[in-house]
C-alpha cells in the first residue's frame, strides 16, 4: 500500500512514517504542502493520504476538495491529522468528504484506531 | 463700595486694570479686559491653553523617549531572531531525538529476532526433549544472542543518553521565550501610554474590543481567532467553538453520521 503524507513540518511528516511503518505501511512518500502533494497524486499510484491542515501554499482542506473533485483520485481515503479544533472546521472537513479527522497532538494508539476504522470501512 | 458699570465691570475691576496699565503690565490688563467683556471666554481660552500645552508636553515627551524607536529598529528584530533561534532548536531536538529512537527500533527488532531462534531449542531443553544437533544448535543461537544483547544494549544506552542530551533545548528556549514575553510586555506599556499620551483610555480601548457588534459584552478576543485556521488553541477553557480532544472530535464526527 502506498502512502502519501504530508505536512510543511519535516519532524511530524518523519513522527507520522514512523508510526505507520510500525503499523506495517513501508511504501512511504511524501509531500510539504498540498500544491506539491497534489501533482505527486496524480502521477503516482496512491492508496491512501494523511495530511495536516494548515500549511503555507495549498492547505489540507484544499488538498482534500481537490481530491475529491479528481475523478481519478476521488476515490482515494484521506486522514487529516492537524492542530485545527474549531467545531466549525471539523463540520467542514467532513462535508467535504475526510474519512478521518486525528487532532493533535495524538497517540500511536489513536492513529492505529482510525486507520483500522478507515480500512474496515473501505472493505 | 462698587458700582456696577454694565453688568459686570466692578470698581475694584477698573482700579485693578487703570494699575495694570500705569504699572506697564499689559498683557494682564488685557487678560482682564477680556475677563470683564467675557468671564465665560476667558475660562474656556484658559482651558485650552492648558490643554494645548499639556499636548505639546505629551509630544515632546513622546518624542524624547527614544526607547520606543530603539524598540522598533532593534529589540523587535532581536526577538524574531531569537523566536526563530526557538524554532531551529526545537527542530534539531525533535531530529536528535528521532535520530536516536530510528536507531533503537532496529537493535531492539534484531534481538527479538535472535531470541525467536533461541526459543523453540529451549523449550525442548525444558521439557528434557532435545537432541544433540538441537542442543549445538541452541548454544551457537544462545552464544550470537548473548554477544548481540551485550553489544545492542551498550548501543542503546548511548542512544537513550542521546536522547536525554537533545531535551536540554527546553532550558535554552525557555529562557529565549521569556526575554520575547518580556519585550512584549514592555512593547504592550508603551503602547499603551502612547495612546494615554493622545487621550484614549484603557476604558475607551476595552469597550471597543469587547463590543461584538451584537450589543453584547464578551472578553476581548485577540484577531487570530477570528481567522478559519488557527493553529493549536491554547485557550480551550475559555472557548466554546473548539473541540477539548480526539474523544469530542469523534462525538462531532458520528453526530454528522460519521
Amino acid at each position: 500500500m502506498k502512502v502519501l503524507v504530508v505536512d510543511d513540518f519535516s519532524t511530524m511528516r518523519r513522527i507520522v512514517k514512523n508510526l505507520l511503518r510500525d503499523l506495517g505501511f513501508t511504501n512511504i512518500s511524501e509531500a510539504d504542502d498540498g500544491s506539491t502533494a497534489l501533482p505527486m497524486l496524480q502521477g503516482g499510484d496512491f492508496d491512501f493520504v494523511v495530511t495536516d491542515w494548515n500549511m503555507p501554499g495549498m492547505q489540507g482542506i484544499d488538498l482534500l476538495k481537490a481530491i475529491r473533485a479528481d475523478e481519478s483520485l476521488a476515490h482515494l481515503p484521506v486522514l487529516l491529522i492537524t492542530a485545527e479544533a474549531k467545531k466549525e472546521q471539523i463540520v467542514m472537513a467532513a462535508q467535504a468528504g475526510v474519512n478521518g479527522y486525528i487532532v493533535k497532538p495524538f497517540t500511536a494508539a489513536t492513529l492505529k484506531t482510525k486507520l483500522d476504522k478507515i480500512f474496515a470501512r473501505l472493505g | 463700595m462698587t458700582i456696577a458699570m454694565g453688568n459686570t465691570v466692578t470698581l475694584e475691576q477698573a482700579k485693578l486694570l487703570v494699575e495694570y496699565i500705569e504699572s506697564d503690565q499689559q498683557d494682564k490688563a488685557d487678560e482682564l479686559l477680556a475677563e470683564i467683556q467675557n468671564p465665560i471666554n476667558s475660562e474656556l481660552f484658559a482651558e485650552i491653553g492648558k490643554l494645548t500645552r499639556q499636548l505639546h508636553d505629551s509630544l515632546m515627551n513622546f518624542q524624547l523617549d527614544s526607547r520606543l524607536s530603539d524598540l522598533a529598529s532593534a529589540d523587535i528584530p532581536d526577538a524574531k531572531e531569537r523566536l526563530n533561534y526557538v524554532i531551529e532548536r526545537t527542530e534539531e531536538a525533535a531530529n536528535k531525538t528521532m535520530d536516536a529512537v530510528e536507531a533503537i527500533f532496529p537493535a531492539v527488532d534484531d534481538i527479538q529476532a535472535q531470541l525467536q531462534l533461541v526459543e523453540p531449542n529451549w523449550q525442548k531443553l525444558m521439557r528434557n526433549d532435545i537432541d544433540l544437533s538441537g542442543f549445538k544448535g541452541l548454544c551457537q543461537h544462545i552464544d550470537k544472542l548473548l554477544k548481540m544483547t551485550d553489544k545492542e544494549t551498550n548501543n542503546i544506552h548511548t542512544l537513550m543518553t542521546d536522547v536525554l542530551m537533545a531535551q536540554d533545548f527546553q532550558d535554552l528556549t525557555g529562557q529565549v521565550i521569556r526575554k520575547v514575553i518580556d519585550l512584549v510586555r514592555e512593547v504592550e506599556e508603551s503602547l499603551i501610554s502612547m495612546l494615554t499620551a493622545f487621550g484614549i483610555t484603557e476604558s475607551m480601548l476595552s469597550n471597543r474590543s469587547d463590543d461584538d457588534g451584537n450589543g453584547e459584552m464578551k472578553k476581548s478576543r485577540p484577531k487570530v481567532g477570528k481567522n478559519l485556521v488557527e493553529g493549536p488553541i491554547i485557550n480551550v477553557e475559555e472557548r466554546d467553538d473548539v473541540v477539548v480532544d480526539q474523544d469530542d472530535v469523534d462525538d462531532l464526527l458520528s453526530s454528522l453520521g460519521f
